[in-house]
């Protein structure tokens, strides 16, 4: 005999059950965003170094030990080790050497360290997500750029309270103070968010330092993963160097085998009064016609002025570059033309030395006789002698000797030896793990059709099948032979490496949620946006139990002219608010646009009748999960 | 560049300057006037409100934003440049970031480093695109609108819409913002000046007592009418003012102070806009641009001369005697919208031209020094 459960149970039955599993997944997503096994692993994670102000030692910071790594230079060995916050990111100094400041990407600080003594002063609150930092010349004031704000703290140091904070773009990354003092350099990873079928625009946010407000914002075309920043000496002009990467995202991905699809390079600004935004801006791509030097990043001047290094992150080099050659290429290319240049490296580069793994950062001593390049996934330092241009030796940092599952998937996942004339690397299009920003024409049977968003790698070891179309059912067919067919068109990896790789791309942790309170308690307008979600019935497509995806592909009206089909693969709702743009070509800029704009047919929930309160409400609410 | 043609010339020798005799207390009176027109680079004529930031102005005019640098046009902004509509209605500069906020038909407009990003109703939680007035306060951005009110939170980016819905709006459509340090206050068509308390988040509403009735019952019972247009804080005597279309209203705390055409010298009854410091009270109206020393009871009224020949300046004393004086340069029209302060000097927003106002130096006002450095009182 069957029995009858009223409706309006039912319903409540659901709500509730899916507010037990919202708590869960809140508590789940705290968890994992402790990312405790990566910390308790023992590798060290160099990510950033810089030298004292004295030159006598290095300052690393270590991003998976959460600590700051003191290194003498003399003897390169390890004579200190600070404890600092979650994911520490980048160090400045005091204009005196006398502190130190590290930032704390996970952890939303800044660790004030007394330079001699190594003790931990206090710790100060800055945005969320904290990177690049740089203190001004007068040490009172530190500027940090929050990778997740996406703006910069502006922090008074005698109280160690923040002023004010300043807006960037997307994803700030570095941060440097002008010689003279007068400018704060931001450089941002992501571009702007504009139209998805348009080569994406990034920017340098230029803030003045006397009067701390935006002084400038400078518009860079077809580049994104704008990283370290570096400015030579006066006697060369002043000028900026910022490396970057140059996609072709309206390509389709067939052009890999041709090369050119991903070029990786520098911008140089030059100081001129004449040129609009007060530089004259080239675009120098530091590849070579049959192979390329992915991962671009870390930049410094030789203190004379005569040389820049640049690691690719990527591609475990660093290559040596002469200024005036530079130069001379630079005067003898027209601008527009230089940024498509592959023939350029070669009439200005003076050595491509080998790393270890993953070189993200370099620093140069004040004799310009030694280079430290920060080696990321070898715990490790290489030492450059700069006189002779050729490695010197290796400072060990103290990791462990034998590389685990995940370390070693990490190095795959870092590595663009794998692809056609080692163009790019997972980590390529996926910095941080994450998203680059742009929406790609990957290799479909119909060239052209099917651009798609580049989605989130953070948090995804439960959210199968892959892809916008749903097509690969595990990460074993995403990454193994399609891989290596429709993206590095080479032999891509093997089954043990395959094996690795998607080890390490399963621990991917999700970072901490910045819209949830510590305690998981919902604000008002998140708790009236949660009623809106389960009213509306969008947990029938994303279910809160898994990661709010139905784990299945559904026809939401999004399709355009440009897609062979209309079913795409629900996306996890996971720190949605770190993934714009949204849908499944980047199309919607902004959460509101998804229903403002792109959902006339109500196919994507009924929501026309919504008004634009349960609209903001709703947004609130997914920015909480 | 074109734009500098000021289309008055200022001689101070030529101009027929007022003695001051005969007034007790002296208030400045503003006898030189520079207007930026069609005619000068202005890329119109009808400007709705001026925003001061150490010496650039920014204006907002019915097409497009202009920046005026040192007293001379520097740049017009537009849609091509990114502007989200060419009505600029209101603007308001960040202190914090220096970022330049801007109340456009068209949404929110954020100028910022020399690139304009766009709010719009369907790009972001705003209630509605047709924006009449904005202001900062904090990391908080708010937004008058024809739907209600729209705050920003800039860190966070979280939106709260206010209207009749969740707030004491008897009608939604809101023109004017005043920040304190503790209070947000709004002028609502039809409902009156609306108090928002910002740290617990209550609201308090000020409402006519006698209803719609476009008369009044009681003097400074309370706020004239629930029309109110704009509305204007003074930091220094935390008096909140409220120009309504039918006289001016002003609040202290504890007394109502309204003003009258027909009990006081006001220009008008028809008030566009109020702004306050320290003495000065000046209301916005349709008859010409009135001042009022609160202190003194003195009433300064400046208008174009009927006839297009200078400008007429009427000074009325607290014991009613009347005083006309003529002046060489005027206000680019009598149809007044909105004034801004830049130290001694003001700038004023009329249906046909922006004023620059400078007043004569004397020895009151070197000694006051810049008023645009007082720091607020709290509320």
């Amino acid at each position: 005999m069957s029995t009858t459960i009223p409706t309006r149970v039912l319903q409540t039955a659901t709500v509730m059950i899916a507010a037990v599993l919202i708590c869960s997944a809140a508590k789940a997503g705290q968890r994992s965003s402790d990312d405790a096994s990566r910390t308790e692993s023992g590798y060290l994670t160099p990510v950033e170094a810089k030298l004292s102000v004295d030159g006598t030692r290095l300052y690393v910071v270590c991003e998976d030990a959460d600590a700051l790594l003191v290194v003498d230079v003399r003897t390169k060995k390890v004579v200190g080790r600070v404890a600092v916050g979650h994911k520490p990111k980048d160090v400045a100094q005091s204009p005196s050497g006398q502190k130190l400041y590290v930032s704390n990407e996970w952890s939303d600080s800044v660790t004030e360290i007394d330079a001699k003594t190594l003790k931990v002063i206090r710790t100060i609150p800055a945005g969320w997500g904290p990177v690049g930092l740089t203190t001004d010349r007068s040490g009172k004031t530190l500027y940090v750029a929050n990778s997740i704000g996406n703006d910069v703290s502006v922090i008074e140091l005698a109280t160690g309270s923040e002023k004010k904070r300043l807006a960037s773009w997307r994803s700030p990354h570095h941060v440097l103070l002008s010689r003279e003092g007068k400018y704060v350099f931001v450089s941002n990873m992501l571009g702007h968010l504009g139209p998805w079928d348009q080569a994406p625009v990034s920017e340098l946010t230029i803030i003045d330092a006397d009067k701390q407000i935006i002084g400038q914002r400078l518009q860079i075309p077809g580049v994104i993963a704008l990283r370290h920043i570096a400015q030579g000496p006066s006697a060369e002009g002043d000028d900026l160097v910022i490396p970057f990467m140059r996609p072709k995202n309206l390509n389709p991905l067939i052009q890999v085998a041709n090369g050119w699809i991903l070029t990786h390079g520098m911008l140089v600004l030059h100081p001129s009064s004449e040129a609009q935004g007060g530089y004259e801006i080239s675009q120098v791509l530091l590849d070579d016609i049959d192979e390329y030097y992915a991962g671009a990043n870390g930049v410094t001047f030789t203190p004379d002025g005569s040389r820049i290094l640049v690691t690719a992150s990527e591609a475990n080099i660093v290559s040596v570059i002469d200024t005036a050659k530079l130069e001379r290429r630079i005067k003898a290319v027209p601008r527009e033309e230089l940024p498509n240049r592959l023939d350029s490296a070669a009439t200005f580069l003076e050595k491509r030395l080998e790393t270890g793994a993953n070189p993200t950062a370099v620093a140069v001593s004040r004799q310009s006789d030694r280079a430290y390049v920060v080696n990321r996934l070898d715990d490790s330092l290489t030492v450059i002698d700069l006189t002779r241009e050729r490695v010197e030796g290796r400072i060990d940092l103290g990791g462990p000797k034998e590389e685990s599952t995940l370390r070693k998937g990490e190095k795959l996942f870092y590595s663009a030896k794998f692809c056609f004339q080692r163009q790019f690397a997972c980590v390529t299009c996926h910095p941080d793990n994450h998203i680059d920003g742009v929406s790609w024409n990957l290799e479909t049977p119909d060239l052209g059709k099917d651009r798609v968003a580049n989605r989130t790698l953070r948090g995804i070891s439960e959210t199968a099948p892959y892809k916008w179309s749903g097509h690969n059912p595990d990460l074993e067919t995403q990454c193994g032979p399609r891989i290596a067919k429709f993206l590095f068109h080479s032999e891509g990896f093997n089954q043990e490496q395959l094996a690795d790789l998607i080890a390490f791309i399963k621990s991917i942790p999700l970072p901490p949620n910045r819209h949830l309170a510590a305690d998981g308690q919902l604000t008002l307008s998140q708790e009236r946006g949660k009623k809106v979600f389960f009213q509306k019935n969008c947990d029938n497509c994303h279910p809160p139990a898994t990661h709010y995806t139905a784990l299945r592909s559904f026809d939401v009206g999004t399709a355009n002219r440009y897609d062979t089909s209309g079913m795409f693969d629900v996306p996890q709702l996971d720190r949605i608010y770190e993934k714009p743009p949204y849908l499944h070509n980047g199309e919607a800029l902004t959460l509101e646009e998804i229903w403002t704009v792109f959902n006339n047919e109500d196919k994507h929930g009924v929501t026309s009748d919504m008004t634009k309160e349960q609209l903001n409400d709703l947004i609130e609410f997914l920015k909480a999960l | 560049m074109k734009y500098r043609q000021v289309t008055l010339a200022i001689i101070p020798g030529l101009m027929l300057l007022l003695s001051t005799k005969g007034r007790a207390q002296e208030s400045p009176l503003y006898t030189r006037w520079e207007n930026f027109t069609t005619a000068n680079g202005m890329p119109d004529d009808k400007v709705f409100q001026a925003a001061v930031d150490g010496e650039r102005v920014w204006v907002g005019t019915e097409n497009g934003l202009v920046l005026i640098e040192k007293g001379k046009i520097r740049k017009v902004y537009n849609t091509e440049d990114g502007l989200a509509n060419r009505v600029v209605a209101g603007v308001a500069v960040d202190p914090a970031s220096g970022d330049v906020w801007l109340a456009t038909f068209g949404g929110l407009s954020r100028f910022s480093g020399g690139e304009f990003r766009n709010y719009k109703n369907f790009t972001s939680g705003l209630a509605n695109d047709i924006v009449y007035a904005v202001a900062v306060q904090g990391e908080f951005v708010w937004a008058a609108t024809t739907a209600g009110i729209s705050r920003m939170n800039t860190r966070t980016g979280e939106w709260s819409i206010f209207s009749e819905k969740n707030a004491p709006l008897h009608e939604p459509w809101c023109y004017g913002i005043a920040v304190t340090d503790k209070k947000v206050y709004f002028a609502v068509w039809g409902g009156g000046l609306l108090e928002y308390d910002i740290a617990g988040g209550w609201w308090k509403p000020y409402n006519d007592p006698d209803g719609e009735l476009e008369i009044v019952l009681f003097q400074n019972q309370g706020l004239l009418h629930d029309i109110v247009s704009n509305v204007g804080y003074n930091p220094d005597t935390n008096i909140i003012w409220a120009s309504t279309y039918f006289g001016l209203s002003g609040y202290d705390g504890h007394n109502w102070h309204n003003y009258l055409s027909t009990d006081s010298a006001l220009a008008s009854d028809f008030i566009n806009a109020v702004q306050s410091r320290g003495d000065e009270v000046w209301a916005c109206t349709d008859k010409g641009l009135s001042y009022l020393n609160f202190k003194t009871g003195e009433w300064i009224t400046y208008r174009p001369a009927q006839g297009g020949n200078g400008g007429d300046i009427v000074i009325t004393t607290l014991d009613k005697k009347v005083e006309h004086r003529q002046s060489s340069t005027t206000l680019a029209h009598n149809y007044v919208l909105n004034l801004a302060f830049q130290g001694d000097d003001i700038w004023v927003a009329t249906a046909k031209g922006l004023s620059h106002g400078m007043r004569e130096p004397n020895p009151q006002s070197i000694k006051e020094g810049n008023r645009n450095e007082h720091k607020p009182a709290s509320r």
